[in-house]
C-alpha cells in the first residue's frame, strides 16, 4: 500500500479565502495582496514555500489507478459553471455560464461549456437513438449512431454563442463578471459528419427550401434552418474536443450551425425534416425574435455578430499584483468569419492599441488576444473592440441601443467596459 | 403475352442457360458476390429457406414455386404468369429487384455491376441440375457459420460479408424509414395547418385541462407564476418600457401553440395529451387571449385555419446589416477619440457575482 498524500488543509483554506476576497471584490485581502510580489513574502524572510519540505515533495502521490477519468486539481474547484437563479423560472429550463475568466487559449474544456436546455438534460441511450430524415427527400431514412459514424468525418473548431449572451446588459451594466455578461459561449473542436452528406444520402428534392432540426429531449427542441445553410457548413457532431459529447451538450449527437445562434444547434438530434416553408415553432416566434422600439419584431436573426471581451482582468479576476508589467487577455469571435484584429483601450475608448492574437485563427471560432503593458497603478477603463474578416466592427452598446432600443434581448455584441480601480478590483460599468 | 413469358421464350430460343464448365472463372467470382446475398439466401448441400428461399435448382425454377417458402403475393403472381428463373430473368431481377417485380419482399436493392450479376448467376448455376459439380461444391453456404466467440458473451456478430447493403444514396448507409415511424415522430405543425392531426376540443374542455395541468406554472388566467411564461394579456405593451410578450400580444401564429403544447407540455410530462386535449388547451389559450370569446367554441383541424393572431403582420426578416454600425470597411478611430475623457455613466447593479435570493431579479430575463 502506497502512502496516501495528506492534504494541506491550511493551503486550501487560505487559497479559498483569498479567492473569496477577490470574488467579492471586498477590497481588503485583494488590496493587501496587490502591493507586493507575493502575499506570503515579507522582505528578508525566507519563503517557507521554498524552505519547508512539502508533503508532495516527500510522500508518494496517487497511483495510476486512482482516477480512471481524470479531474482538475482540487485547488481549481472554484472553476465551475455558475447560474443566475433570477434569470429563469426553474433550473430545469435555464442556463449557466462558462467561467471565461479562468480559461486561456481558445478551447473550452468540456465540463465547463455553458449549458442551456429547455426541459433538462436528456439522458439518451445511444443504442436506442435514431436520426431520421424525412419530408421532401427521395427516400426517408433512419440512421443508427453506428451508421452515422460510417460517413466521412471532419474536425472543426466553432464557437457556440447563445443569442441571449449579454442580453441582461441591454439596459445598462448589470452583472459583475465576464462569466455572467459573456459566458453563454463555448468554443469546441467537433468531430462529425457534414449535414449535407446525410441529406444527400436521402436525396433532397428540388422544392426543398427549409430544414427542421428536432431534438429527442422532453422539450422537443425544434428550429427551422434555410436549406442553403443546411447544405453549406452545418455539421452533425458526435464528438467534442475528441471525446463523446457530454450529455448536457446533446449526447450522443448534436447539430452544429457555425456562426449562428446557439439555440439552432439542436442537441440530442433525432430528426431532420426537409420542407418548403419555415415551421415558426416556439423558439423562432415567441423566443429568439428581436423586439424593436416600434413594437415590430425581427425574426430569423441567425448570425452572431463580431464580438469580444476582456476576460482578465475582470470583476471575478482582479489585478492582485500591483503596478508593473500587466497582461490583459480576452477572447474575440464572429459569426461572419475569422477575426482580423482586436484593439484594446485602457482609457474608455479614447485611444486604442492593437492587441496580439495568439493561437489558431479559424473562421467562426474564438480567438485569443493579449495586450501587455506597464500599469502605473491609476484607474483604467478597459475595453476591447474586434474587427472580423468581413470588415464588421464591434459596435458600442449605445450604437446598438440607438438602432434597436433596449428590449430586443438577443444579439447584444456591444463593447464591454471594465473599470479597474487603483487597488486592482474590477467592476462592470459603462462610460460616456 | 406478358414480359415474363417473352423473356422465357427468348431463353428457350437461344438456350442461354449458363453451365458450370463454360463459366468456371465467373462462378468463382460469383461466389464472392453471393456474400451479399448469403444473409438471406442459402445454396448448396442441405440449403434451407432463410429470410429468402433456398436457391438450389434455381435455374429453370418457376418464380414463387417453392411450396415451403412464403413468397410475396407479387412473386407468386409472376410465377403463375409464367416467369421462370434463367440467365435473362435473373439478370433483370438482380439489376433492380423492385423495378422488375413490384411488390417483391426482397429488400436487396440490386447489384450495380453487370459483371457481378453474370458471375453470381454463374455461381448459382453450379447448384442447378445442369451443373454436374453441384454436389461437390462446398457446404459452408448452407447455414450461417457458428463463429461466435464463446468467451465474449456477445451475440454473434455474423460475418461481415453477410451485411446487407442498401441501394440508396452515395454511401448506402442507414435504412428506409417506415411510414409508421415517420408518423410517430413527425408531429410538427406549420402555420398553414400542415401537420395538424384530426381532432377537436372546446374552450370549456380546455379550461378543465388547463386548470389541472397548466395553471400551476402559467397562472389561472395565463398571467404566469414566478418567472414562468406569461401566456395572456400584454396587449399594446410592445412599445412600452417593459413589454409583455404573450400569445395574444406577440406570437404570430396559433399553430405554434398547438405544436408546442403537443411536443413539450405539460412541462415535465410532455407528449401526454391526446390530439383532442391539445386542441382543447389551444382553444382555451385563445380564449384567455380574447382571440375567441365563446366558451363553446370548438377548435379542430378543420376550424384551425380560421384563427389569426393579431400580431402576425409585425414580424419581418432580419435586416441588421442595414444598421449604421454594420457599415463595412470603416476604419474605427484609434487616437484621441471623443471630446473629453471617459466618465462612468452606469455601474453594475448586481454587486455579488454569485447572485443569491434576489427575487426581484435584474432587468431582461432570457426565458
Amino acid at each position: 500500500m502506497s502512502q496516501q498524500p495528506t492534504k494541506d488543509k491550511r493551503f486550501v483554506s487560505s487559497r479559498r479565502s483569498f479567492l473569496q476576497g477577490g470574488l467579492t471584490a471586498a477590497g481588503g485581502a485583494a488590496a493587501a495582496a496587490a502591493l507586493g510580489t507575493g502575499a506570503a513574502f515579507a522582505a528578508g524572510t525566507p519563503d517557507p514555500a521554498i524552505t519547508d519540505i512539502k508533503d508532495w515533495n516527500q510522500y508518494s502521490g496517487a497511483g495510476v489507478d486512482a482516477a480512471p477519468y481524470g479531474m482538475p486539481s482540487p485547488f481549481e474547484s472554484h472553476v465551475v459553471r455558475r447560474d443566475v437563479p433570477w434569470l429563469t423560472a426553474d433550473p430545469v429550463s435555464s442556463i449557466n455560464f462558462t467561467p471565461l475568466h479562468e480559461l486561456d487559449g481558445i478551447i473550452t474544456p468540456n465540463g465547463l461549456c455553458f449549458e442551456r436546455h429547455h426541459s433538462g438534460v436528456a439522458e439518451v441511450d445511444p443504442a436506442e437513438h435514431r436520426l431520421m430524415i424525412n419530408g421532401l427527400v427521395d427516400k426517408p431514412l433512419v440512421f443508427t449512431m453506428q451508421d452515422l459514424m460510417r460517413f466521412p468525418r471532419e474536425n472543426k473548431v466553432y464557437f457556440l454563442e447563445c443569442a441571449a449572451n449579454s442580453g441582461m446588459e441591454w439596459r445598462g451594466a448589470q452583472l459583475n463578471g465576464c462569466q455572467f455578461t459573456h459566458g453563454m459561449i463555448h468554443n469546441v473542436m467537433y468531430t462529425g459528419v457534414r449535414l449535407r452528406t446525410l441529406l444527400e444520402e436521402a436525396g433532397v428534392k428540388p422544392s426543398a427550401k427549409w430544414l427542421l432540426a428536432e431534438g429527442a429531449d422532453a422539450s422537443g427542441m425544434g428550429r427551422s434552418i434555410p436549406i442553403e445553410k443546411a447544405l453549406d457548413d452545418c455539421l452533425v457532431a458526435f464528438k467534442m474536443n475528441g471525446e463523446a459529447l457530454r450529455p448536457e451538450q446533446g449526447y450522443p449527437v448534436r447539430l452544429c450551425v457555425p456562426g449562428w445562434e446557439g439555440n439552432m444547434w439542436v442537441k440530442w438530434l433525432r430528426r431532420l425534416e426537409v420542407g418548403d416553408k419555415p415551421w415558426h415553432l416556439r423558439e423562432e416566434t415567441s423566443k429568439y425574435t428581436d423586439l424593436m422600439p416600434d413594437g415590430r419584431a425581427r425574426r430569423f436573426t441567425w448570425a452572431m455578430d463580431v464580438k469580444s471581451v476582456i476576460t482578465n482582468p475582470s470583476p471575478q479576476a482582479p489585478i492582485t499584483h500591483g503596478r508593473g508589467h500587466t497582461v490583459i487577455t480576452g477572447v474575440a469571435w464572429s459569426g461572419h468569419g475569422a477575426i482580423k484584429r482586436v484593439d484594446v483601450s485602457i482609457d474608455g475608448g479614447r485611444n486604442w492599441q492593437t492587441a496580439r492574437i495568439d493561437g489558431p485563427s479559424l473562421s467562426r471560432s474564438m480567438h485569443r488576444f493579449y495586450y501587455e503593458f506597464d500599469w502605473n497603478g491609476s484607474p483604467l477603463y478597459l475595453q476591447s473592440r474586434a474587427i472580423d474578416e468581413q470588415g464588421y466592427v464591434q459596435p458600442t452598446k449605445n450604437a446598438l441601443r440607438a438602432a434597436r432600443g433596449e428590449n430586443s434581448i438577443y444579439h447584444n455584441n456591444g463593447i464591454q467596459t471594465w473599470y479597474i480601480k487603483a487597488n486592482g478590483e474590477a467592476e462592470n460599468v459603462e462610460v460616456s | 403475352m406478358s414480359k415474363f413469358l417473352k423473356l422465357t421464350a427468348s431463353v428457350i430460343l437461344f438456350g442461354a442457360i449458363a453451365t458450370t464448365g463454360a463459366n468456371a472463372q465467373d462462378a468463382d467470382a460469383g461466389k464472392k458476390v453471393f456474400r451479399k446475398c448469403a444473409a438471406c439466401h442459402a445454396v448448396g448441400k442441405g440449403a434451407k429457406n432463410k429470410v429468402g428461399p433456398e436457391l438450389n435448382e434455381l435455374i429453370g425454377r418457376v418464380a414463387g414455386s417453392l411450396e415451403d417458402y412464403k413468397y410475396s403475393k407479387a412473386m407468386t403472381a409472376v410465377g403463375e404468369e409464367g416467369l421462370v428463373w434463367n440467365n435473362d430473368t435473373l439478370t433483370e431481377y438482380l439489376t433492380k429487384p423492385r423495378g422488375f417485380i413490384k411488390g417483391t419482399k426482397m429488400a436487396f436493392g440490386g447489384l450495380k455491376k453487370d459483371a457481378e450479376i453474370e458471375n453470381v448467376i454463374a455461381y448459382l448455376a453450379t447448384y442447378s441440375a445442369s451443373a454436374e459439380q453441384a454436389a461437390a461444391e462446398p457446404e459452408e453456404m448452407a447455414e450461417p457459420a457458428e463463429t461466435a466467440d464463446a468467451t465474449s458473451g456477445q451475440a454473434p456478430a455474423g460475418l461481415a460479408a453477410d451485411a446487407v447493403i442498401p441501394d440508396h444514396g452515395n454511401y448506402h448507409l442507414g435504412r428506409v424509414a417506415l411510414p409508421e415511424e415517420i408518423t410517430a415522430w413527425d408531429i410538427d405543425v406549420r402555420p398553414d395547418g400542415a401537420g395538424l392531426p384530426v381532432g377537436k376540443g372546446t374552450v370549456a374542455d380546455g379550461g378543465v385541462i388547463y386548470d389541472e395541468s397548466c395553471a400551476v406554472c402559467h397562472g389561472v388566467f395565463g398571467e404566469g407564476e414566478g418567472r414562468w411564461p406569461v401566456l395572456s394579456g400584454g396587449f399594446d405593451t410592445l412599445t412600452a418600457d417593459r413589454p409583455e410578450k404573450t400569445i395574444g400580444s406577440y406570437w404570430p401564429f396559433a399553430s405554434t401553440i398547438f405544436d408546442y403544447v403537443n411536443r413539450a407540455m405539460p412541462f415535465g410530462n410532455a407528449r401526454s395529451l391526446s390530439a383532442d386535449e391539445t386542441y382543447a388547451v389551444t382553444a382555451y389559450l385563445l380564449y384567455l387571449n380574447d382571440i375567441v370569446t365563446d366558451e363553446s367554441f370548438e377548435l379542430s383541424n378543420e376550424t384551425f385555419s380560421d384563427i389569426k393572431l393579431p400580431n402576425e403582420e409585425n414580424f419581418y426578416p432580419d435586416d441588421r446589416l442595414e444598421e449604421p454600425n454594420f457599415a463595412k470597411g470603416t476604419e474605427p478611430c484609434m487616437q484621441n477619440c471623443g471630446d473629453r475623457p471617459a466618465e462612468i455613466v452606469m455601474r453594475a447593479r448586481v454587486l455579488d457575482v454569485t447572485p443569491d435570493n434576489d427575487e426581484e431579479g435584474g432587468a431582461g430575463g432570457i426565458d
